[in-house]
């Protein structure tokens, strides 16, 4: 079995149908809607669950939670650098630290 | 001359303190809970969950020091290393660490434990247990996710995804010796000669449902090994895996046999020590498997499954699943602790 193929096919999957989705693999969740939510479905959870990311909430300001995606884009997440700033800022607004 | 009864207490005591350490040591399974706070400590006697760690947000890696008298924990969450006592499992120091951490290891002496700082640059960060103290971070090419002590403990060896890279550092300098892959490398059980040096490592890789076989003396890959597809198309789980389809792997304690989990077929694979033989009968293990561990006289495997809050014991000689044991949100890690 081709795992890199099998990675890309559930990648482009993903990218087709994530705005009908609520969630990772259907997941629910009680993530605002927005730019941010958009590349987390479509860059993050074709490789891991949402509770990947969802079980940090709470613990990492904006600063700690860019971090976590430099090391994923480095992991190979398609994530630009725009994106990259957008998404820090999601998830330091809707899971960061308080 | 007659035998009074403070000589019988005073021999009765000697015998005692004699043989009460043999008759007391106490073997534990640490179970760390990747999406909680609490680790589960599971008795291989029972197979019953015994006692629970508690405070620590987001656990990933365990160890303990070599008389079971400590246990350590890395938090994801707070980015520290807990410190806990082995007799009480209270909490007795948190060690801030230099970034955000993944797995950990600790030296056979117990004087080190050494934190993989996945956070980029990527470093080992280097903890003095008698200080209690961070005394070093070696710097690495790209963020560690699992870092090892060999088992005759002459050197670290730390696996990156980032930076797709093994590097071997020795123990005594801290600097690299050598490295190797352009793959993210994941888990590593190590193969050791009668003198307990390191023979083999055998890797696990980003993207590969297998393992790949490293010759230590020769520092080259010698070989890889591709687990088999054999479950039906449709009861294959698709995923996610985190990129790391086979993500568990361990050497029983005797060096007879590798176990090497799947996450698409749920199952464990057995292969013989050294001809790397398929064995007959995989285990089932009804979820997605992860780290794997064995009790010290090599007649228990135990494996988490992630996605089903449990841990399945395993019968090594018969290759059979014992029991299924709930412990905490999505296991990962896990180690073996004997308490002298």
């Amino acid at each position: 079995m081709r795992w890199p193929a099998l990675a890309a096919g559930a990648l482009a999957g993903v990218m087709l149908f994530a705005p009908a989705m609520t969630g990772a693999a259907g997941q629910k969740d009680d993530l605002p809607d927005g730019d941010g939510k958009t590349i987390l479905l479509n860059s993050c959870t074709t490789c891991h669950d949402l509770t990947e990311v969802t079980k940090l909430r709470g613990f990492y300001t904006r600063a700690q939670w860019r971090d976590v995606i430099v090391t994923m884009k480095e992991y190979g997440a398609m994530v630009d650098e725009k994106q990259v700033e957008t998404l820090a800022d999601y998830l330091g607004q809707n899971l960061g630290k308080k | 001359m007659p035998t009074t009864s403070l000589q019988r207490l005073l021999t009765t005591g000697v015998l005692l303190a004699l043989f009460a350490p043999a008759a007391v040591a106490q073997v534990r399974i640490v179970q760390t809970n990747s999406q909680g706070d609490t680790i589960s400590l599971i008795d291989p006697a029972t197979n019953h969950v015994v006692a629970e760690v508690k405070g620590v947000p987001i656990n990933h890696g365990a160890a303990a020091s070599p008389d079971g008298s400590r246990l350590y924990f890395s938090s994801e969450a707070e980015q520290t290393l807990h410190v806990v006592d082995g007799a009480t499992l209270q909490l007795t120091k948190k060690i801030p660490l230099s970034g955000r951490p993944n797995n950990i290891s600790i030296s056979p002496d117990g004087r080190r434990v050494y934190v993989g700082i996945v956070s980029s640059p990527g470093a080992v960060d280097v903890i003095d247990t008698v200080s209690l103290e961070r005394v070093k971070s070696i710097p690495t090419r790209g963020g560690i996710h699992n870092v090892y002590v060999t088992p005759d403990g002459k050197y670290l060896v730390a696996g990156s995804i980032a930076g797709k890279l093994m590097t071997v550092i020795d123990r005594t300098t801290e600097e690299t010796v050598w490295t190797l892959f352009n793959e993210g490398v994941r888990p590593l059980a190590f193969e050791t000669n009668a003198d307990g040096s390191t023979k083999r490592i055998f890797v696990q890789l980003s993207d590969f449902h297998g393992f790949a076989i490293v010759d230590f003396a020769q520092r080259k890959e010698t070989g890889r090994i591709e687990l088999p597809n054999d479950i039906p198309a449709d009861k294959v789980d698709k995923g996610p895996f985190n990129a790391s389809p086979s993500h568990g792997i361990g050497v029983a304690p005797d060096g007879k046999t590798l176990w090497v989990t799947s996450r698409p077929n749920a199952r464990v694979y057995t292969y013989s020590l050294p001809d790397l033989k398929l064995l007959p009968n995989p285990v089932d293990l009804g979820g997605r498997p992860d780290w794997v561990t064995f009790t010290p006289d090599s007649k228990l495997l135990y494996i988490a499954t992630e996605n089903t809050d449990s841990v399945v014991a395993i019968d090594v000689a018969a290759r059979k699943e014992v029991t299924r044991i709930k412990v905490g949100r999505s296991p990962k890690r896990n180690i073996t602790m004997v308490r002298r």
